[in-house]
């Protein structure tokens, strides 16, 4: 099975260039709007990705003079590191070549060779500490193609008369048409849709029983040391910088999937830290034994997302990209999984009050919304391959191509039905 | 529980003035600030509250953004009103949102648009029958000089057996807010912060409301705010209320009812139109749930509330997923959720509306459909957290097509796009055994005319507002 990686690149970029590199992505911006977006295309493994410009600014949004501009590159794509660096030096090397030119010590015009490009990427990249993948396994043209495999079956659902026959002699003639189509040949070979891993699951339990009473120990000390004298950011949703949200929603919602980028300041202390680090583990084991199958703590709309940290361990970097809109996804992140992502970023700066780390915070809806527009930085430019398609319609589509195949019984053919 | 002070909250909000038959929105501008404030102080005394039963007419007045500059009140006190209703309804953003864009777009609207011109404050002036109301209306309309000038007039009522055009009873599921007083099925009952702000939320917390940031006016008039941050709040008791002039097409929508329902001679086939129509909306003409009925009307005239999905269809094969019903309130069965995770979850998106319709006061049927000139439904609707209710309803649940597992399937009543872009298909999925039937090539016959976000306040905020 191919795996989906993330790749995040962090370039610092020439002085003065600042202006020129902005104008450059906005055009790239809105060639990807109007369908323009051939180089992203051209690899045929890229899912999403994205450009934002990362300004140092500390938590109360002031510049930080000492380190400049960064221009911060992420994509989701199939298969190994080295493949994909190739792809983006060769295939989208006139794209990266104009970017990056305005990095500092990219290659000059006479020595840019592929290698010389990959060398120059692959300098910049920085390890995630967590990464979630909404359908694992499943790749950009296999999505796709199971996607095709849906709408030729629902067509032939649509179109045909049905009345009188039982799921099964239904399930069976779906089977034989697209059987005898050729360009279906692929879907006969079902794949493996991951399953949770109950074995790590009980492995993970056993571990956190054991650390407990440690565990205990350090909520209380963070609680007394720090969660009382913590600052909280404070604001209201309406409190906010208008003109900031305005730039934010400007590229929000012109298809049925969204973008959100963060970058968060760490709160001072080893302690923030390694219970930072200790909760990334925790979250890397869950998402490898329990959220296997399109959800995230609960949220049904994730297709990926990732935490980097830059800086020497002092700022974290949050990308996801999922379906709907910002107030469902924000809202949905409260409902399903508040105490978790409490967990996590409460260790950043300006986070809403919290008390013994995972209760508080994000469950004050008002500040903890005012909180996340706050350090949402603006995406200057997004690609993603399938804006069509949820999370939910691509591991539906996948149920399907296995189950299309399989014998089912009478009561398993209703159930195949019923996913179209 | 909180009590909630009922003399100080506009009355609009907690009854919907079911007597009220015929009712008249004045949009005004502010022409004399002076004038205008010294007619609010004038008639604050006629504001309509929650106690006061009023017999023969009701008044209620509310106020857009512009409107409160207008009074005076000074940006640094604007600042503290939710974006939403700073920015209004007009916005590109939202536009998206909302799907307010074609021939819905807020540049062809009639009022509240770019084009038009502004609408400071809205009179509501509702009266027992029409020779009532306009009488009434007279009596305020010969205030409004020199302070005021009307910018447009829209007149609605309400029809027999609460009937919108189309032909449906409407109105019949509200939210009812904790401490009102109001009675009905458990799953309705909501904190009341969700409608008035200085009152705990779904998510037991006060809304974000209009602090006094910068002392201006009689501020003695204002209580503190409830959070405790020792500012006064001009919101308390207070609301934001959304309005929205909906032209409905009811020949395009029976013919298209008629149409996918047809006999094989062509002939129409009414009783299969009505089904088809009332599997989308989720209720029947009499209002009876189609949940509860799923094949035919049981006649009469329903208010039937008392009714959940996950016991009685959780598999959408009597009243489909997709329908107007179940998806602007999923009540016990939203998303894959349990049933009391449901209605905790959906308690978060709830809205108070209220409906008036406009035009011949026709109800479309499939035999009998083309109203004389332009008919609608004036929308409108309260919440203290518009990007959280009204804004996440008609995005999340009515426009987006991929509500639930669906693939391609907007709300058939009130989301579906008069332009989707090449190849986006638009449909109606009615989940059956053992194959779904797939009404494909959804049209939409609702056409936005005007809209506005307003600030409905307290009694003692619309006193505040005249001593700027």
């Amino acid at each position: 099975m191919t795996q989906q990686h993330p790749l995040t690149l962090v370039t610092p970029v020439k002085s003065g260039e600042h202006d020129n590199l902005n104008a450059l992505l906005m055009q790239i911006r809105a060639d990807v709007q109007a369908g323009i977006h051939q180089s992203f295309e051209s690899l045929g493994t890229i899912h999403y990705a994205r450009w934002i410009l990362l300004e140092p600014k500390d938590a109360d949004g002031n510049i930080e003079s000492d380190v400049g501009v960064r221009l911060v590159f992420s994509s989701n794509y199939d298969g190994e590191e080295d493949a994909h660096l190739s792809g983006l030096a060769t295939l989208c090397a006139p794209f990266i070549d104009k970017l990056y030119g305005y990095c500092v010590d990219y290659p000059g015009v006479g020595d840019r060779t592929t290698e010389r490009r990959k060398e120059y990427l692959s300098r910049w990249r920085v390890k995630e500490d967590a990464f979630f993948v909404g359908a694992p396994g499943r790749t950009l043209p296999q999505i796709r193609q199971e996607n095709e495999l849906r709408n030729y079956v629902w067509n032939l659902l649509c179109s045909g008369n049905w009345g009188g026959k039982s799921a099964l002699d239904i399930h069976r003639a779906l089977k034989e048409d697209v059987l005898g189509k050729q360009g279906f040949q692929w879907a006969r070979a079902s794949i493996k849709i991951p399953g949770i891993r109950w074995l790590g699951m009980v492995l993970l339990g056993v571990i956190l029983l054991v650390l407990l009473p440690v565990i205990i120990i350090w909520i209380l000390l963070i609680h007394f040391l720090f969660e009382r004298t913590d600052e909280p950011l404070g604001l209201t949703p309406s409190q906010v910088s208008g003109a900031h949200v305005k730039e934010l929603e400007q590229y929000e919602d012109l298809a049925n999937q969204n973008q959100f980028t963060q970058v968060l300041i760490m709160k001072p202390g080893k302690m923030r830290l390694i219970t930072l680090k200790a909760l990334m583990l925790f979250a890397k084991a869950l998402i490898s034994f329990l959220f296997v199958n399109g959800k995230l703590m609960g949220i049904p709309t994730i297709h990926f997302a990732r935490w980097v940290m830059i800086d020497d361990q002092k700022r974290m970097l949050f990308f996801s990209n999922f379906d709907g809109s910002w107030q469902q996804y924000l809202g949905d992140f409260i409902d399903k999984s508040g105490w978790g992502l409490t967990g996590i970023w409460s260790n950043t700066m300006k986070f809403p009050r919290t008390r013994f780390l995972f209760t508080g915070g994000a469950y004050d809806e008002e500040h903890f919304l005012a909180w996340s527009r706050y350090f949402q930085v603006p995406t200057a430019v997004w690609y993603c391959a399938y804006p069509h398609l949820s999370i939910k319609n691509i591991i539906n589509n996948s149920y399907i191509r296995n189950e299309l195949f399989r014998d089912l019984n009478e009561r398993e053919a209703r159930q195949f039905l019923q996913r179209f | 529980m909180e009590s909630l002070e009922l003399s100080d909250i506009q009355g609009y909000i907690i009854r919907g003035y079911k007597y009220m038959q015929y009712s008249r929105y004045a949009l005004l501008r502010v022409v004399d600030p002076v004038a205008a404030k010294k007619f609010l102080r004038d008639n604050v005394g006629d504001v309509t509250n929650v106690t006061h039963h009023a017999k023969t007419n009701c008044l209620n007045i509310a106020f857009t953004c512009s409107g409160l500059g207008a009074l005076g009140l000074k940006n640094s006190n604007l600042a503290y009103f939710t974006r939403e209703f700073r920015e209004g309804i007009t916005s590109e953003h939202r536009g998206r949102l909302l799907g307010d864009v074609g021939s819905s777009a807020p540049e062809s609207w009639r009022w509240g648009g770019p084009g038009n011109e502004q609408v400071h404050l809205i009179l509501m002036v509702f009266g027992k029958d029409k020779q009532t109301a306009l009488s009434y209306y007279a009596r305020l309309q010969q205030q409004f000089a020199p302070g005021l000038a009307e910018v447009l007039q829209l007149d609605g009522q309400t029809l027999p057996m609460n009937k919108e055009h189309f032909g449906f009873r409407d109105g019949i599921s509200q939210p009812i807010i904790r401490g009102s007083g109001r009675k009905g099925p458990e799953n309705d009952f909501i904190n009341a912060g969700e409608f008035l702000m200085g009152y705990k939320n779904e998510y037991d917390v006060y809304p974000d409301t209009p602090i006094l940031g910068e002392e201006q006016g009689d501020t003695f008039l204002l209580p503190f705010d409830a959070a405790g941050t020792g500012k006064k709040d001009l919101g308390r008791n207070g609301s934001y209320m959304v309005m929205r002039q909906l032209e409905q097409d009811v020949k395009g929508y029976w013919e298209f009812m008629n149409e996918k329902t047809k006999n094989a001679d062509g002939s129409v086939n009414a009783e299969e139109s009505v089904k088809l129509a009332s599997k989308m909306m989720g209720r029947w003409p009499s209002g009876a749930p189609v949940v509860k009925f799923p094949d035919k009307d049981p006649g009469g005239q329903s208010n039937d509330d008392y009714f959940t999905y996950t016991d009685l269809d959780k598999e959408g094969l009597k009243c489909p997923f997709g329908s107007h019903l179940r998806r602007t309130n999923p009540r016990d069965n939203f998303e894959d959720n349990g049933p009391k995770e449901s209605l905790r979850l959906t308690r978060r998106h709830r809205i108070m509306r209220r409906a008036r319709l406009y035009g011949d006061p026709a109800v479309g049927s499939p035999l009998n459909y083309t109203p004389e000139g332009e008919v609608g439904l004036i929308f409108t609707c309260f919440n203290t957290d518009i990007s959280r209710q009204y804004e996440f309803i008609q995005y999340t649940w009515a426009n987006y097509p991929k509500f639930k597992e669906l693939y391609n399937d907007p709300d058939p009543v009130c989301g579906v796009k008069q332009d989707p872009g090449e190849g986006v298909e638009q449909n109606f999925t009615i989940q059956a055994e053992p194959v779904n039937k797939y009404i494909t090539g959804l049209k939409r016959f609702v056409t936005v005319r005007g809209g506005a976000y307003f600030f409905f306040p307290s009694v003692t905020a619309i006193n505040y507002l005249s001593t700027l």
